[in-house]
């Protein structure tokens, strides 16, 4: 029997704005904060895969009607949604995925117990979960590195912002430019170890 | 390297250092700040975005142009276009009706085409009128921010727009920005090439529209405005020699016509033409062997080369050296082939041992 394929869209949820920054460390006021870091906070307690199904089942029906809704129905399921990194894994079947991509890019807010402004960036399509997963993870690490080096060059701004700035960010920011694609192929040796769907 | 065109510039926009920085975080490189202009041109022509942004936390890595946008309504204003160009690095135009798309497309002098895809329009394009300009190094900017943050039928009257000119434009010469107003409103690149396929867009057009369409423009509208005749630019003129070949100068004076040297981003002058003319001149001295007698004495070269055991072949002569060394340098590329030939051989029995 042949399997049925699917893609995971590893998507980060990113906050634009300040306004209702739930989370703000107690010792700063906000305006301190890197905005690396404001843009990827942490989710509000409310967001969670239930609320992101209907987020994304309400953008497809929005886009693409029934006929969208009804295609992605079957397949689309939140497989890990994180709220301490705002990053999400979502399941769909590979014909349709860029139905539910482009319902993920024209959403601008959260739905309504939320109901705040976001972005949603999908920052990679696997064919399998576990190099969606390798991926989140590296992208994890890399972000908190990201703050850190953010938060240097802020404290050292004072003094010799020119000399800071470039370092801090030279350390580990190339590999998180996604130039030649975001997507995997399809390799012959990738086993999709997930059949419950 | 990803390029967004299109970020609105207001002077009073206290929100701009967090969209620059949300721009950078999405992962884009290059961003052109966007002033607008609707109407008559103000008299006394100058930029209105400051070179350097007076603002802090500026993203390190984001570089920034300036760019215009000027709604054409009436014609007579083309006289003072290059004045205008020449006050920012990027030009675009935006016709409101098929007249003044018609004029930007043919005569007037852009580099960027933009169109305002939330309104109905009332004509089709045509594949002629767009590969005209095109062909004349023109872009034509599909906008996605407004479908986003828009109503309902702003975003239909943009997929339907943008729709008809991937479809006339045949998927050539676009280029895709976010012209949008806060930065709730920009979304990463790939989610832009995203829409633009599912707007029928093929993947690597979109992607061409993101990163290479966007820097032919830029580097296109820089060479336009600095360099000698949108040709030669000058990256460093270095430092200026002393002038000691006087009688030189004045054997070579009568060439005129010579290589066009640009240096210290001046246009050509006196000087550097007799230079080049001269030395024009002491190439062709150097110069007369025909192709057909190259050949020869190349191969008598070889076979020469081939009597004394391979090894080093000195070649008659100062003037034939270069030559000498691509006959050698060929024959260490031909041995190399055999290398990789019996390489590849090896492999082969390799691959069949294992079966």
């Amino acid at each position: 029997m042949v399997r049925i394929k699917h893609r995971y869209l590893l998507v980060n949820i990113l906050y634009p704005d300040t306004k209702s920054s739930h989370l703000r460390p107690a010792s700063k006021p906000g305006d301190d904060v890197p905005y690396t870091v404001q843009f990827r906070r942490p989710s509000p307690d409310q967001v969670n895969g239930g609320l992101l199904m209907r987020l994304i089942r309400d953008g497809v029906v929005e886009l693409f009607g029934d006929y969208g809704s009804g295609k992605i129905a079957g397949s689309l399921q939140v497989k890990y949604f994180s709220p301490a990194t705002s990053t999400a894994t979502i399941r769909v079947s590979r014909e349709h995925y860029r139905l539910v991509w482009a319902a993920l890019t024209f959403t601008t807010r959260l739905p309504r117990p939320v109901d705040q402004p976001c972005v949603i960036q999908v920052v990679r399509v696997s064919g399998t979960i576990r190099k969606a997963e390798e991926e989140a993870i590296r992208r994890a690490g890399l972000s908190i590195r990201r703050a850190e080096a953010a938060a240097k060059s802020s404290n050292v701004s004072g003094v010799a912002t020119a000399s800071a700035t470039p370092l801090a960010v030279a350390e580990g920011d190339d590999d998180v430019d996604m130039f030649n694609g975001i997507e995997d192929r399809d390799e012959p040796g990738d086993v999709d170890d997930d059949d419950d769907g | 390297m990803f390029y967004d065109l299109n970020i609105p510039y207001s002077a009073n926009d206290t929100h701009l250092p967090r969209t620059l920085a949300f721009v950078s975080e999405l992962g884009y490189n290059v961003v052109a700040l966007n002033h607008s202009i609707v109407g008559k041109l103000p008299a006394q022509i100058t930029c209105a975005i400051p070179d350097p942004l007076h603002l802090k936390d500026l993203p390190p890595k984001l570089s920034i142009r300036r760019r215009v946008t000027l709604t054409l309504t009436e014609s007579h204003q083309n006289a003072r276009l290059a004045e205008l160009a020449h006050a920012y690095d990027l030009l675009a135009l935006r016709p409101i009706d098929e007249r003044t798309l018609q004029l930007a497309c043919s005569s007037l002098d852009c580099d960027i085409i933009s169109l305002d895809l939330t309104q109905r329009l009332p004509f089709y394009f045509r594949f002629k009128m767009l590969s005209e300009a095109v062909k004349s190094g023109k872009r034509f900017e599909l906008c996605y921010s407004q479908g986003v943050l828009g109503d309902s039928a702003a975003r239909r009257n943009l997929i339907g727009n943008a729709s008809q000119l991937i479809r006339a434009s045949r998927g050539r010469g676009l280029i895709v920005s976010s012209e949008a107003k806060a930065a709730v409103g920009c979304r990463g690149p790939w989610d832009a090439i995203n829409l633009a396929m599912i707007w029928g867009l093929p993947q690597e057009w979109g992607f061409e529209a993101m990163s290479k369409e966007p820097r032919g423009v830029v580097v296109t509208a820089q060479l336009r405005r600095t360099s000698y005749r949108g040709v030669i630019d000058v990256v460093y003129g270095g430092v200026k020699p002393a002038p000691v070949e006087k009688e030189l100068q004045d054997a070579g004076a009568g060439k005129g016509k010579g290589r066009q040297q640009a240096a210290n981003g001046q246009k050509r002058k006196a000087v550097e033409d007799v230079e080049g003319g001269a030395e024009a001149r002491v190439e062709v001295a150097e110069k007369p062997i025909s192709k057909r007698e190259a050949k020869r004495r190349k191969h008598q070269a070889r076979l020469s080369g081939v009597d004394q055991n391979g090894g080093t072949t000195k070649v008659k002569g100062d003037s034939l050296s270069t030559k000498g060394d691509g006959e050698r340098r060929g024959r260490r590329a031909e041995g190399r082939g055999l290398a990789t030939f019996g390489g590849s051989r090896m492999n082969d029995r390799l691959v069949s041992y294992r079966h």
